[in-house]
């Protein structure tokens, strides 16, 4: 009976709901929330088309005012009352001062040293790009950029004989930034030997160079990846034969429009522009020399018949008169010409000429006994200039007469290059084949060197010089070695004396009747 | 007119004698109003000599009141410029002596 009365419980589990208990103390941080939307209007867009029918295009340019205007007179005169009196008070008085002062013997010979003078003519820097000794370089050509701080020397070998394949460089040392590193500034890699070079007046950064080849180019030094600028090309009017000289000429009404001028041992001069077209240098004019063309020249025994050409090997262009340049031949032939001439030259061209050969040969000098090697004209009096060639002596020829004024031994071997000096004008430099470069002063009695610049150690000879115009008392001077010399003159022979300009004068003056 | 005249009379005075470079009439803001030079060298000589002229004057006027500059002369290497001063004008004339 027990077991019956046992109840059966189960366990079972049973579910309350969770209970949550509300935080006394915690509160929603949330305060407000306001929700905004915004759409752009739909964009409305059109497609239209355009073409040109006619189109026209014109340019302005401001020319540059033309510096000898004549000055305008009489406009001034009602409207400055009181100059006539003025004129009247002070006649009196500046004409006793200008009187005194023709006769005045006060400051006779008194000279003021505003620099420390430096009696001594140093040797600054020598400059030598190692790649010209690995291929045996000379430098054909030195010249100064128009700002005075930058060299530009070309190289090349020019007594190989006969076509060379040789490819030489031009390299540019920039001196103002200091030497101490001796790492050229600028190197231009140039396929063939380069035989002339000059720098643009006003542009620092222009370079004009002809090769051997007979090219003309222009360099542009602040191009990095292609300096060239502008190069002639290998046309049938361009020169065939080695270039010896490039200049900058300016031969139009604008005083900056500049031009190439060149010459080569082919008889030809021509005279480039850059304007029309930017890569290519465009032939404007074009001079040759035909032996039988030249006045006087029966003496001379050209190479093959008298219908021949003379070769050219170094052109000056008178600084004096844009209209006159100064031609030395290989056969020491020197003569002026005239870029005006209007005479077709005596040429039979196979093709048609687009810019005609005219003959520009206008008088002739005493033949000098050798290729003249330099000319240049003096920037203090209008009629003289300096020539030098293999002869050893140094001709100072008016252009009024053909025999020279004047004619300096200088040495025995043969002279490459003969300069004025910017500062002095009496002064002049001499490179030899020695390697001195001389330096005479016309206004000594005697007619040794006032100086001579040699380097130790070397007897290559000195194939070019260059004075820097900037600063006169710089001149480079280019050898056979590869290597370039900035020399620094001392003071004597850059500062001008009060009495050199009369003293050129009577140099001048003493052309034969 | 008569005025004119006389004024170019005066100033082909002064150049005919010996040595004489160039004359230049300058006025009171530094024009030149007469010159026989080209005209950039007359307006550089105007007012570069115009600026020194008053430098001078008051110079010389700073060291005693009661004195005056009357006459500038500038000896260079190649020549020697005159200059003669006045409140309204000034007279430059550039000659070369002999040596």
């Amino acid at each position: 009976m027990m077991e019956e009365n046992h109840l059966k419980c189960g366990f079972t589990d049973e579910e309350t709901g969770s209970v949550s208990l509300p935080s006394v103390w915690r509160k929603n941080q949330q305060s407000a929330q306001d929700s905004k939307a915004c759409q752009t209007v739909v964009l409305h867009s059109a497609d239209v088309l355009v073409q040109t029918v006619s189109v026209s295009s014109s340019g302005s340019q401001t020319e540059a005012q033309d510096q000898e205007q004549p000055f305008v007179q009489g406009d001034h005169a009602p409207s400055a009352p009181g100059l006539k009196e003025f004129l009247q008070r002070v006649e009196d008085v500046v004409t006793r001062e200008l009187v005194r002062n023709a006769q005045s013997h006060a400051f006779h010979g008194y000279q003021v040293k505003w620099e420390e003078p430096s009696q001594q003519v140093s040797l600054l820097h020598h400059l030598h790009p190692p790649c010209a000794t690995e291929r045996n370089l000379h430098v054909s050509c030195v010249s100064w950029s128009c700002t005075g701080s930058r060299i530009v020397c070309g190289y090349g070998r020019m007594d190989d004989g006969d076509w060379s394949t040789q490819s030489s460089f031009v390299c540019a040392w920039n001196l103002d930034r200091g030497v101490l590193s001796r790492k050229t500034d600028l190197m231009i890699d140039v396929h063939t030997t380069v035989t002339a070079l000059s720098c643009h007046p006003t542009y620092p950064a222009l370079i004009a160079g002809g090769l051997f080849t007979g090219e003309v180019l222009v360099w542009d030094s602040s191009r990095t990846l292609d300096p060239v600028l502008a190069r002639t090309g290998m046309l049938a009017e361009s020169h065939r034969e080695p270039v010896y000289h490039v200049s900058w000429v300016s031969l139009g009404q604008k005083k900056e429009d500049l031009q190439v001028l060149s010459c080569c041992s082919g008889g030809k001069i021509l005279l480039w522009t850059l304007n029309s077209d930017p890569t290519r240098l465009v032939l404007s004019d074009a001079f040759a020399l035909v032996l039988s063309q030249i006045p006087h020249s029966s003496s001379f025994k050209g190479r093959g018949s008298s219908s021949s050409s003379v070769g050219v090997t170094s052109l000056a262009v008178s600084p004096w008169d844009s209209d006159t340049f100064l031609v030395g031949c290989e056969g020491g032939l020197l003569l002026r010409c005239s870029f005006s001439c209007q005479t077709l030259a005596d040429i039979s061209s196979s093709s048609e000429q687009a810019v005609p050969l005219r003959a520009p040969v206008v008088f002739t000098f005493t033949q000098n006994k050798g290729p003249v090697h330099s000319i240049h004209c003096s920037a203090f009096h209008r009629n003289l200039f300096l020539c030098c060639g293999t002869d050893g002596s140094v001709h100072l020829h008016s252009l009024l007469q053909a025999d020279p004024l004047m004619s300096v031994r200088v040495s025995d071997c043969y002279l490459f290059q003969v300069q004025w000096s910017p500062s002095r004008p009496l002064v002049f430099a001499v490179a030899t084949g020695q390697g001195e470069v001389h330096l005479y002063d016309l206004g000594r009695r005697s007619l040794k060197p006032s100086s001579v610049l040699q380097r130790d150690g070397s007897r290559q000879p000195s194939t070019c010089l260059n004075f820097n115009s900037h600063n006169p008392r710089l001149l480079a001077v280019g050898s056979a070695d590869g290597s370039v010399c900035v020399w620094q003159l001392s003071a004597e022979l850059t500062q001008q004396d009060t009495r050199e300009g009369g003293t050129l004068e009577l140099i001048a003056n003493q052309v034969s009747e | 007119m008569a005025q004119l005249a006389d004024v170019e009379e005066t100033l082909k005075r002064i150049e005919a004698h010996k040595g004489v470079i160039g004359t230049v009439v300058v006025n009171a803001e530094g024009i030149p109003i007469r010159t026989s030079l080209d005209n950039s060298s007359a307006v550089q000589y105007a007012g570069l000599l115009q600026d020194l002229t008053m430098r001078a004057r008051s110079s010389v006027r700073d060291m005693d009141p009661q004195n005056d500059l009357t006459f500038l002369r500038i000896r260079s290497k190649k020549h020697e410029i005159m200059v003669s001063p006045e409140n309204n004008f000034l007279l430059i004339v550039i000659q070369n002596p002999c040596e």
